[in-house]
């Protein structure tokens, strides 16, 4: 009989360490989501929250609900996926079902992913189930907790760390990781990236372009006292830097790893005697027929647009056009302390907002 | 326990007299809960090996089916010379003689150190040479809680309650200095009478951080990480069995630039982890001791942790 202890999920939801420059090492993940979502599956299923056979829901068109798909199949558990019709393309929806998943696509006719119609319905199911069991990837502690493994795993591989460069969506992997690391390295630089028109760190909502990055609404996992430096990066350059991750060094990622390795690079070589690591979340594969389809580029107004090697610093926050990087000083502040300050501010909001288009 | 069945099994001579040492340790680097590789989780430690002070055991068969130890209170000692025996598939008994100069009560594995040297003379009386696993295990038989000194200074994440190795790093410490002193006016603790911590979900995470540290701390003899390691640990033990005048100490060993604060977790033990090929470490050394006393503590002491051989 084989004895086999390790957990498939456990090597799934391991990243790849890639040098991108000498003091660079980015952690290429396949499916990052599976961190928390095994993490959090584990710990519900250890206090008897979770049991063979609970309905598990969540509220995500996401690869969080890809990561909790898996899971479930592997473990017998039903899930229940409720998304906006906005939010989820065809193909995603049918992969999530091919898995087992039930997909509820919520009608979305303000354009705004109607979030109170899919807790709504959530709690309708919640309601009605006994071994009912809502993950919670946006408030539940462990979300970030999950991440002392990705610290672990960037200490191994490179001793001392001194930034840590990531994107934020539900707070859950930046926060998480530069907690753990700042517990024993109390002078990390933490550089969060964020995208033009999301609300995590005070810019006002509108659309965005780049899907898996920033949020219209601010989960509990986004903890702002922990961020030095918060980046604004637009679709373009994040589309670009996906591309040079494949031409320049072989790795296939997705777009939001492209806009956290654009400010990691220039982290790295803006301060060369500090080790910089960068997390990219997820893999390109599906966005094969946009970001990196050149029919899909060349549809788009402005594109291709200038290379940019450094951010534009702004001193009062305000959105960008979507071809920008903008850059700003947050200090381990509240979100609270940097709205009043900002709102005191003699500087006039409408410098930031003459760019946009 | 398994029995190394048959290995013993011919006759041996039965006026064979064996000895047997094993070393101090100035308390954990590292101790908390750890999850295995099927991710269940240990409590384990990583034990700061000194080999100043040591334990001797001297140990000579006998027809007699006791075990005589002397002195006669270290009855755990005696218990692992007769688990020893019985690992080993030996009948009859011996004289078991222990000489320490490990003080007791304050965190320095004595009675680990008075275990481990006393199943090594045994199996040295039985012309045997025992694999550190299989002393580790003998000595959380023994004494129900025990360090990871039957390693000496190669470094383990040991789980102390079931003798099984979680970790192996896969190597020795660094080379350290260690100003060690003592906490609590050096009111010995009773390591036996204190309930097992509880730790929760961002402890245990943050366990695996300080596992990481100590790992590339053995791989590339980085003393700095080391001590991150241990402080961080300290701090986390602060919250189980607080050690008075922590933050002082904190204090004075950021101020000279110390790779970090050890503490014996359930001990009175405090030290301060130096490179020992740092700049200037006499001058520095000699300073770090001077504060320490004006700040109140007792029993100042420099160790050196795999020095080989040089002195201070």
């Amino acid at each position: 009989m084989v004895t086999f202890s390790v957990d498939y999920f456990r090597d799934l939801e391991t990243p790849r360490l890639a040098l991108l420059a000498p003091n660079l090492v980015a952690a290429a993940f396949p499916l990052m989501k599976l961190m928390p979502a095994r993490y959090i599956l584990d710990r519900a299923a250890s206090n008897g929250e979770l049991k063979a056979g609970s309905h598990i829901v969540e509220t995500t068109s996401g690869t969080f609900g890809m990561a909790v798909a898996l899971l479930s199949a592997a473990r017998g558990y039903r899930l229940t996926l409720v998304t906006a019709s906005t939010l989820i393309d065809a193909k995603y929806k049918a992969r999530l079902e091919r898995i087992g998943a039930t997909v509820i696509a919520l009608d979305d006719p303000r354009g705004d992913g109607n979030q109170p119609g899919r807790l709504a319905r959530l709690q309708e199911i919640l309601g009605k189930e006994r071994d009912g069991f809502w993950t919670r990837q946006y408030d539940s502690p462990g979300n970030w907790l999950a991440y002392a493994r990705l610290a672990e795993l960037f200490i191994r591989a490179m001793g001392k760390v001194d930034c840590l460069v990531g994107c934020v969506g539900t707070g859950g992997s930046l926060c998480g990781t530069a907690s753990f690391l700042r517990t024993v390295f109390p002078h990390l630089t933490v550089f969060a990236v964020d995208t033009h028109r999301s609300i995590l760190f005070g810019q006002p909502v509108g659309k965005r372009m780049l899907r898996g990055l920033g949020n219209s609404v601010l989960p509990k996992n986004v903890r702002h006292e922990l961020v030095d430096e918060i980046h604004w990066v637009g679709a373009f350059p994040a589309y670009m830097t996906a591309h040079r991750l494949l031409r320049e060094h072989g790795i296939f990622m997705g777009p939001t790893s492209g806009a956290a390795a654009l400010v990691a690079q220039w982290v790295a070589s803006t301060l060369p005697d500090a080790q910089v690591a960068v997390i990219m979340p997820d893999e390109g594969h599906r966005h094969a027929e946009t970001v990196y389809n050149d029919d899909w580029l060349a549809a788009l107004p402005g594109w291709p647009c200038k290379e940019l090697s450094e951010p534009r610093t702004l001193t009062t926050i305000a959105p960008a056009a979507e071809t920008q990087w903008t850059r700003f000083l947050w200090l381990r502040r509240s979100l609270d302390d940097v709205l009043k300050t900002q709102s005191a501010s003699e500087v006039p909001p409408a410098v930031g907002a003459a760019e946009n288009l | 326990m398994a029995g190394a069945s048959g290995l013993m099994s011919h006759e041996v001579s039965r006026s064979s007299v064996g000895t047997g040492t094993a070393i101090a340790h100035h308390g954990e680097l590292i101790q908390g809960v750890f999850k295995d590789d099927g991710g269940r989780l240990h409590r384990g430690l990583v034990t700061l090996p000194i080999a100043g002070l040591r334990s001797e055991a001297t140990f000579a068969r006998s027809d007699d089916d006791a075990i005589l130890v002397h002195p006669d209170h270290k009855i755990k000692a005696s218990a692992a010379a007769r688990l020893t025996l019985d690992f080993l598939n030996v009948t009859g008994g011996g004289v078991l003689t222990l000489r320490s100069s490990i003080p007791v009560g304050h965190g320095y594995g004595s009675s680990t150190a008075d275990v481990v040297a006393s199943i090594r003379a045994v199996a040295a009386a039985l012309k045997v040479q025992l694999r550190p696993s299989s002393i580790g295990r003998l000595a959380v038989a023994a004494e129900r809680a025990s360090d990871a000194i039957a390693f000496d200074d190669h470094a383990v994440l040991f789980a102390q309650r079931e003798g099984m190795v979680i970790e192996n790093f896969g190597g020795s410490l660094p080379p350290l200095l260690l100003i060690g002193f003592k906490a609590n006016g050096g009111v010995p603790v009773d390591t036996l009478q204190l309930p097992p911590a509880r730790y929760d979900s961002a402890e245990i995470q943050e366990f695996g951080v300080l596992r990481a540290l100590v790992a590339r701390a053995v791989r590339r003899q980085d003393p700095y990480l080391l001590g991150r390691a241990a402080s961080a640990s300290a701090v986390l033990s602060q919250r189980h069995l607080p050690k008075q005048g922590f933050d002082e100490v904190a204090e004075i060993a950021r101020r000279a630039g110390a790779c970090g604060v050890q503490v014996a977790h359930s001990g009175s033990l405090f030290g301060l982890i130096f490179d020992l090929f740092a700049a200037n470490l006499k001058r520095r050394a000699a300073l770090v001791a001077q504060q320490i006393r004006r700040a109140g503590f007792n029993d100042v002491e420099v160790h050196m942790v795999n020095a080989e051989g040089r002195t201070w």
